[in-house]
């Protein structure tokens, strides 16, 4: 397994409410008005508010008819995470252009790794500038630079929209005591106890033993407490590209109808899609093959009158236009390629291969699954819940969904099949 | 051999698994060739049967179906593969 590259110095890039900036920028006007975003589940709660519907007194988590009251001009917004998927690995991809190592957090957060780059840039003002010039237009972005993650966002959480907040490792230590507790990774409970102690600021925080914070909070005061002292530097960790993910198909007889190898296409972009090492990227390119019946005769075998070619296997590469994480987007220009140059012949076997990736989040790809059965919610987390309880008991997979296969066939055994049912 | 195809072979093949595939069966036939008896169980009654030519440009297969009625009411649909001369009950 190659090598995830880390950097000690760290820029953090925070565009704050990002699906809400996603919103604004494409729909004219938005920004003047008290706007929400619905949560992308079902239970229409609201799940970003703006500025201007926060100050009405609409806040996140509340019910629309609960949030109309306060704020009766109140703009609601579906959510729409693919695009916001989109939008964000195209920042990501951005901030690659001035440094290698990337980390990318929850939507519109993202850590970029500066070791090494005051070579290329000079000192941190000059390579937050490059930083801005690449993110500057599209988004209203906050930048933090300082020693490790905690540092760096930080620095970033107290910029003022637009602005950069750089942090010494000199002035490291005092920057950190005057910032409140609240810019730690804290629980709500972990929170009300400090603040029940009197302790509202990591240089508070900082003063006390540190035997004593572990004390009273166990593991996780330690954590707060050595991060309030800026003892912790976490570095910036790149990804590093999955090699491509493969998933095969084989049919117990050939298959020629297209609908059969567009299902048997949806699995595999399913199974794809869902392997662990996909999680963290989107696809950006994608193979689709297949074996074609006598792929494996040799023409002398075939009697002399059989003047056809003997066809071996089908190909489809497509580089998607926008990397994505939604399996009907991968989907879309297989199938457009299946119609207009099908196979030429019946297929025994079908390969999807996933071959390049572009950066994208752990978030995003949660949004990006759930967009579409989100909408089917309820009843299928059970079945999925259940499934996955079988096949950690047995350890194989027990549920198989029955498919037409040639429903028209002369031969029982050819009509239906079952397949594997993943969730 | 291209390597795309190596790293293909190299994964995990999912197949479809067939549905209402023949089960393979002893039957005693009478001097017409009429089953008179699967497994252990005595043929009543004869109802039906049917043949079936196919994929005569691939594998050809050939049955020969017959439905039948077992002592005791159970209904079953039989065949004979053409070819291997064995005997298989299958759902219609």
């Amino acid at each position: 397994m190659p090598q995830r590259p880390t950097s000690s110095l760290a820029a953090c890039v925070w565009i704050p409410l990002f699906p809400l900036r996603c919103e604004e920028a494409r729909r004219e006007g938005l920004a003047t008005h008290p706007t929400a975003l619905l949560a992308p589940d079902l239970s229409r709660k609201l799940w970003q508010v703006s500025p201007l519907a926060r100050h009405a007194g609409v806040r996140a988590g509340m019910t629309v008819s609960q949030a109309i009251g306060p704020c009766p001009t109140l703009w609601l917004c579906e959510p729409d995470p693919v695009h916001y998927d989109e939008r964000f690995a195209r920042l990501l991809a951005a901030l690659n252009e001035i440094s290698p190592v990337i980390e990318s957090g929850e939507l519109g957060l993202a850590y970029l790794g500066t070791d090494g780059l005051e070579g290329i840039f000079g000192p941190p003002e000059k390579v937050v500038k490059a930083i801005e010039c690449v993110v500057r237009g599209a988004w209203c972005v906050r930048i933090g630079w300082g020693r490790g993650k905690f540092a760096a966002w930080v620095a970033a959480s107290r910029a003022k929209p637009g602005e950069a907040i750089i942090v010494s490792p000199q002035g490291e230590k005092k920057f950190l005591a005057a910032q409140p507790i609240a810019v730690l990774p804290l629980d709500p409970d972990t929170h009300r106890r400090l603040r029940q102690l009197g302790i509202r600021t990591l240089g508070a925080l900082a003063a006390l033993p540190e035997e004593a914070v572990t004390a009273q909070f166990g593991a996780v005061g330690r954590k707060l407490w050595r991060l309030a002292a800026g003892h912790t530097v976490e570095p910036v960790v790149g990804g590093v590209a999955p090699e491509p993910i493969v998933a095969a198909l084989t049919f117990f007889t050939p298959v020629g109808e297209r609908d059969l190898i567009e299902r048997a296409l949806d699995q595999l972009i399913a199974r794809t899609l869902k392997d662990p090492r996909r999680i963290g990227w989107r696809v950006q390119a994608v193979r689709l093959r297949a074996e074609l019946e006598g792929g494996g005769d040799e023409g002398g075998s075939r009697g002399a009158a059989c003047c056809a070619p003997t066809y071996r296997s089908w190909l489809a590469d497509i580089l998607l236009k926008d990397p994505t994480a939604d399996g009907a987007r991968v989907a879309a220009p297989l199938r457009t390629r299946l119609e207009q140059a099908p196979p030429a012949g019946a297929v025994t076997r079908l390969v999807l291969e996933l071959t390049a990736f572009a950066p994208g989040t752990t978030e995003l790809q949660l949004f990006a699954r759930d967009a579409v059965a989100a909408a089917r919610a309820g009843q299928r987390r059970a079945l999925e819940s259940a499934a996955r309880e079988i096949l950690q008991r047995v350890k194989r997979t027990c549920l198989y969904h029955v498919i037409e296969v040639q429903p028209w066939s002369r031969l029982p055994e050819r009509r239906y099949a079952l397949i594997d049912y993943e969730p | 051999m291209n390597r795309e195809w190596d790293v293909g072979r190299g994964m995990r093949t999912d197949r479809l698994r067939a549905l209402n595939v023949p089960q393979s069966v002893t039957v005693q036939l009478d001097g017409e060739g009429i089953p008179r008896r699967v497994g252990d169980a005595p043929v009543e009654v004869v109802l039906e049967s049917w043949r079936i030519d196919d994929e005569w440009w691939r594998l050809p297969i050939v049955r020969k179906y017959v439905e039948v009625v077992l002592e005791g009411g159970g209904r079953l649909v039989l065949f004979e593969d053409m070819k291997s001369k064995q005997w298989f009950a299958q759902k219609p």
